[in-house]
């Protein structure tokens, strides 16, 4: 007759059965549903060409330019650009074109074997500088705004401390500036060996390689079976959080090769203990940096859970750039700029993006954080 | 007497039975997206790697080439060489095209701004207007 025991057993193995089948009807929902895929949201028009690059112009509804003094994005170029365009309502550069600026956005895009020849000064010099001359050329203004986000915000501080005349504001986005700041990206690469990189005999560094430095950051997710775990944890979440860590995987998961001449650059000047920026010496090709030469206003924001980019490593901007508005917001690297909360960074940069600017320098009252964003 | 429970609550077995459809249904849901939907394949294939990773697949060491020849790897290699140098070529002819549009707008073409037949100078034809247009402001 009847087991109770047998029946409470048979009860937990139902209860089981029926949990573990509903996060895979939840996962075929997900998979089957309509994905991102790796492009920008925001209707825009390629401007101009170089290599893999495009240089894209945002356009509003009825596909037309904004009016407002240009903003250029630079973002990183091991990693793709649409982080700053993400999705309708949850777009960085979107948000700054709804302001009403004229708004581009550079694609370093894909490189291939022959990019590996590809080192700072061709970045620097040629893509980020002729994109900076092709925007000026095509809104008539002598100087326009850059954003840089990352790696692309080295690069734009570079290119800043070389053409300054051609910079009105400057934003830096979880922009590593101390290298000897530990924890990083530079810190995961350093230990797994990018100090063998060759600057002489580059190789294309793969995708996969890379994306092996991002995931020791994370714990958990260097394994295969760490990640498999995570997602099946996730698979309890509502449907509409999942779709949210799907876009976010596309983003985080779609890493691209990288130049290997232009990461072991990187590397020789910027790595742990090398730290040229800090000290003063860093060059691009034939020319010193000479940070001094950055006057106009800038601002660079640090995420207080950064594991790519420490906190303390964004923030000792102020060693370079005294003048810098420097703010540490709460959140992550990709976080603070396509996250839920990521609407106080969107706020912030439109903000300093309209302040009127004295002397080329920031008033104290003009740094002052805008009404909604006080008593955060 | 007691009325009979129209929709009595199923028996332990009855549920375990449709549990047991459910899992055939959500087999089948997989193998017909399997079947219909190549892409598909792709995402189930990131998902075992722990990935959401849409429309390519999670980035993994593909898979040893044919070694090639030292020779041919020579090759391959100062190909290279010549590819990105063409590439840094086109750069530079993008300035020079930049440069030359940067000068048309300073000195604007007779393309962009075509010359009236008069053969004076701006200099001169800008007086002469206004002569002109006093001459009609006394008539």
């Amino acid at each position: 007759m009847s087991n109770p025991a047998a029946e409470r057993e048979l009860e937990a193995i139902l209860a089981h059965s029926q949990q573990a089948r509903a996060k895979l009807d939840r996962l075929h929902e997900v998979l089957t549903s309509t994905g991102h895929y790796g492009r920008g949201a925001t209707p825009a028009t390629v401007v101009y060409r170089e290599n893999k690059l495009r240089l894209l112009r945002l356009l509003d509804e009825s596909g037309q330019p904004r009016t407002r003094p240009p903003v250029l994005f630079v973002p990183a170029p091991v990693s793709r650009y649409f982080i700053v365009d993400l999705l309708p309502g949850r777009s960085f550069a979107g948000h700054v074109a709804e302001a009403g600026f004229d708004v581009y956005i550079i694609d370093f895009g894909t490189p291939t074997d022959e990019d590996r020849f590809a080192d700072l000064e061709y970045f620097v010099e040629g893509l980020v500088r002729r994109c900076v001359r092709k925007v000026s050329a095509i809104t008539g203004r002598p100087s326009i705004n850059i954003v840089g986000y990352c790696l692309g915000g080295t690069l734009s501080l570079l290119y800043t401390a070389l053409h300054p005349a051609t910079v009105s504001r400057l934003v830096l986005l979880t922009t590593m500036i101390d290298a000897d700041v530990k924890g990083g990206i530079a810190w995961v690469a350093h230990q797994m060996g990018l100090a063998g990189e060759s600057y002489d005999e580059p190789r294309l560094v793969p995708a996969v390689e890379i994306k092996g430095w991002f995931e020791m950051l994370a714990p958990g997710s260097n394994s295969v079976m760490g990640r498999v775990n995570d997602l099946w944890q996730r698979l309890d979440d509502p449907i509409e959080r999942l779709r949210d860590v799907r876009t976010m995987a596309t983003w985080v998961d779609d890493v691209v090769p990288a130049p290997g001449r232009l990461l072991a650059e990187l590397y020789q000047q910027f790595g742990p203990g090398r730290n040229r920026l800090m000290a003063g010496t860093a060059v691009v090709g034939p020319r010193a940096i000479d940070c001094g030469q950055i006057t106009m206003p800038v601002l660079s924001v640090s995420a207080a859970k950064d594991l790519i980019a420490p906190a303390e490593g964004v923030d000792a901007v102020r060693a370079l750039i005294p003048h810098a508005d420097v703010m540490r917001l709460p959140g992550g690297h990709v976080g603070i700029v396509a996250g839920r909360t990521a609407v106080s960074l969107w706020q912030r940069t439109v903000a300093f993006l309209s302040e009127p600017a004295r002397n080329g320098i920031l008033t104290a009252k003009s740094r002052r954080m805008p009404r909604a964003l006080r008593g955060r | 007497m007691a009325e009979s429970d129209p929709n009595p609550e199923p028996t332990l077995v009855e549920r375990w039975l449709q549990d047991q459809q459910q899992w055939q249904r959500t087999l089948f849901a997989y193998l017909d997206s399997m079947m219909k939907n190549d892409e598909f394949l792709v995402h189930m294939g990131n998902a075992m790697r722990g990935s959401l990773l849409a429309g390519k697949p999670y980035p993994s060491a593909s898979a040893p080439s044919a070694s090639a020849t030292g020779e041919e790897a020579a090759t391959a290699d100062r190909l290279d060489k010549v590819l990105f140098a063409l590439t840094q070529l086109q750069g530079q002819m993008a300035d020079v095209l930049m440069t030359l549009e940067e000068l048309r707008g300073i000195r604007p073409s007779p393309i962009a701004a075509p010359a009236k037949k008069s053969t004076r100078s701006k200099r001169t034809a800008a007086p002469a207007a206004r002569t002109a247009k006093r001459r009609r402001a006394r008539s």
